[in-house]
């Protein structure tokens, strides 16, 4: 309503001040707050609630980790027209087992990169002070950023996996059959990809909650895997032998590759070379294990008795 | 939570790091309304926040908060606000954000927790502001945002570590303001947590003084700044003149400060300060009862 038509009927405004009011609604106690810290972490990984250049980062690694699947996914659609109906014995396209293995690096950088963001802020602002007042504990707070974490990083993990078998069922002559033929596939990228996101959001946040700087902890997650590669497997394929495949367990960017193979049960174009897949399962599983468990509860010690 | 009356109870509290011991089997009640916890730098002010706060535990003894052992769960604090001394607001999240996140973690459903975060900012004085990155708030303004997390969550008591540390004169005055509308308007208890005798002094109606981690004072503000049988006077000029003047008259005035002190005044004596006033020609300032002064407990105790 304008003035003049305000005046016009004789109806005014007024503005009452209604002063404080106490809160009478539900109250959820430790339950909201612990989903509360999980939603940030959530938001945070993706840039959400964040300025332009908190997103870009998250995104452009997510689309940079389809962009392999949404490539095979097209060669794979256009195969059979190209060589004349002769696609699979032409062209060895790589499958869901070898797809972690070309793009695990994007996905080692994307924790690298993302997961300090959702620890170092909080410490480095201080704002984990007014975190710990609230109805939960340390370890209530890095179990709930540690599972947003793990959220993001096995649903980025799926994501391509999910594109690479839309190409290659469109691709087929009869998308039907393939997904018959090839359903097996499907929990084994999704176990994969699980694999995958706890090893890496394991060691990207155990890492953050030794620094308040994102750069530091980024830095060092890129060295680890990194250097990693090159000391692991030259030194192991010089020494060789059973002492060799146990030095190649070093290569720290392979080890989520290693339960990968074990669970397509075949070596991908990443490990062909590598000595550790030559070890008893059972060894690379334990190392595996070893190396998720150990730095999530590096972490939680961190924040377990932590207080302002 | 029924009608506790008692909001915090310290009770043969003990804290103890090493050799050093930080609270010595304290007691203490604190009820509703401001109270004030005075003490200098390791007096024990910040370890028995902590401990009521549950994020630490005791040696020995308890430290209850609304009738609960604080160590014994963390859900008491849904019912507490706490605002820390330091700087702890993320720069890049806006005053809106920031508290409708604090009153979800506070266990509030998103939906009244961002209803709660704009009327608590419009109770401050940031509604205007409230869509802006904290990152560009001026000192006055986070302090103002600090103690609105405080009060989101409509909290029983809030305690306050030294509120007005780093301000400025005009940003004290109002966080001070501020602090005394929230125990008077708003009905929050709060326990104010100061190093500085004149915001206690201010804000507080209950004082609780802190020593080397003993209790060395309880009681009302007033009961130590009530009134002696002591007269100030103060005057514009000719203040030598009115002390020779008084000592003609057989009184011993006292120096304190720019006051002149006579102790003992009783019936003549003030037609005795009004003459000497006279003969002095000295222009009256200010002439009323003197009273104690928070100083005096430190200076009484260290004696």
């Amino acid at each position: 309503m304008t003035i003049s038509q305000a005046g016009q009927t004789g109806r005014t405004g007024e503005v009452f001040d209604i002063g404080y009011r106490n809160y009478e609604g539900p109250r959820e106690g430790r339950p909201r707050a612990r989903r509360t810290v999980y939603k940030e972490g959530i938001r945070i990984a993706l840039g959400i609630g964040r300025g332009g250049w908190a997103k870009i980062m998250p995104w452009a690694f997510i689309v940079a980790a389809a962009i392999p699947a949404l490539v095979l996914a097209l060669i794979a659609g256009t195969v059979d027209r190209l060589t004349g109906g002769l696609g699979d014995e032409v062209i060895d396209l790589p499958s869901h087992g070898d797809y972690y293995g070309i793009a695990s690096i994007i996905f080692l950088i994307f924790a690298a990169a993302v997961g300090p963001e959702l620890l170092c802020p909080d410490r480095r602002d201080r704002v984990i002070n007014l975190y710990l007042v609230r109805p939960i504990t340390g370890t209530d707070y890095i179990l709930a950023r540690w599972a947003a974490f793990l959220t993001i990083m096995t649903l980025v993990a799926w994501l391509p996996q999910f594109v690479l078998l839309a190409g290659l069922a469109l691709g087929a002559e009869n998308p039907a059959t393939y997904i018959q033929d090839n359903w097996a596939d499907i929990p084994r990228f999704l176990a994969s990809g699980f694999t995958l996101a706890l090893y890496v959001t394991g060691i990207s946040l155990a890492v953050a909650s030794f620094t308040t700087r994102r750069a530091y902890a980024a830095a060092f997650i890129i060295g680890i895997f990194v250097i990693s590669l090159p000391f692991a497997e030259g030194l192991s394929s010089d020494i060789g032998g059973k002492v060799g495949q146990y030095l190649s367990l070093l290569n720290f960017s392979q080890i989520p590759l290693l339960m990968n193979d074990i669970i397509f049960n075949e070596e991908n174009l990443a490990t062909e070379d590598t000595l550790a897949t030559q070890l008893p399962k059972l060894t690379q599983i334990a190392w595996y294990a070893f190396m998720t468990i150990g730095p999530f509860l590096l972490m939680w010690r961190r924040y377990w008795k932590i207080t302002p | 939570m029924g009608a506790v009356t008692t909001l915090l109870a310290a009770r043969n509290l003990q804290k103890v790091y090493g050799d050093v011991i930080a609270l010595a089997g304290i007691n203490f009640e604190v009820s509703e309304g401001v109270t004030g916890l005075l003490g200098a730098n390791g007096a024990g002010k910040s370890t028995a926040i902590k401990l009521f706060l549950g994020l630490i535990k005791p040696t020995s003894g308890t430290a209850e908060v609304l009738g609960v052992d604080a160590a014994s769960t963390v859900e008491i604090r849904a019912r507490l606000g706490y605002m820390p001394e330091h700087d702890c607001l993320p720069g890049n999240v806006s005053a809106a954000e920031f508290l409708t996140h604090m009153a979800e973690l506070s266990g509030l459903p998103p939906n009244y927790a961002r209803s709660r975060a704009a009327d608590t900012l419009r109770h401050v004085g940031l509604f205007e502001e409230r869509y802006r990155a904290m990152g560009g708030y001026s000192t006055g303004m986070k302090q103002r945002v600090k103690l609105a997390q405080t009060l989101v969550h409509d909290p029983v008591l809030v305690l306050l570590d030294e509120p007005t540390a780093g301000l400025d004169p005009g940003g004290r005055e109002e966080m001070l303001t501020l602090i005394k509308r929230t125990g008077d308007e708003f009905g929050i208890s709060l326990m104010l947590s100061s190093h500085l005798m004149g915001d206690i002094e201010r804000t507080c109606e209950t004082i609780i003084v802190l020593d080397a981690g003993r209790v060395v004072e309880v009681g009302p503000v007033t009961s130590f700044t009530e009134e002696t049988e002591a007269i100030a006077v103060e005057v514009d000029e000719n203040r030598e003149e009115l002390i020779t003047a008084l000592k003609e008259r057989g009184v011993e005035p006292l120096i304190d400060g720019s006051s002149i002190v006579i102790e003992g005044v009783i019936g003549d004596q003030y037609d005795l300060i009004r003459d000497a006033l006279v003969a002095a020609n000295a222009p009256l300032r200010r002439m009323a009862p003197r009273r104690h002064e928070l100083t005096e407990i430190f200076e009484r105790n260290g004696e």
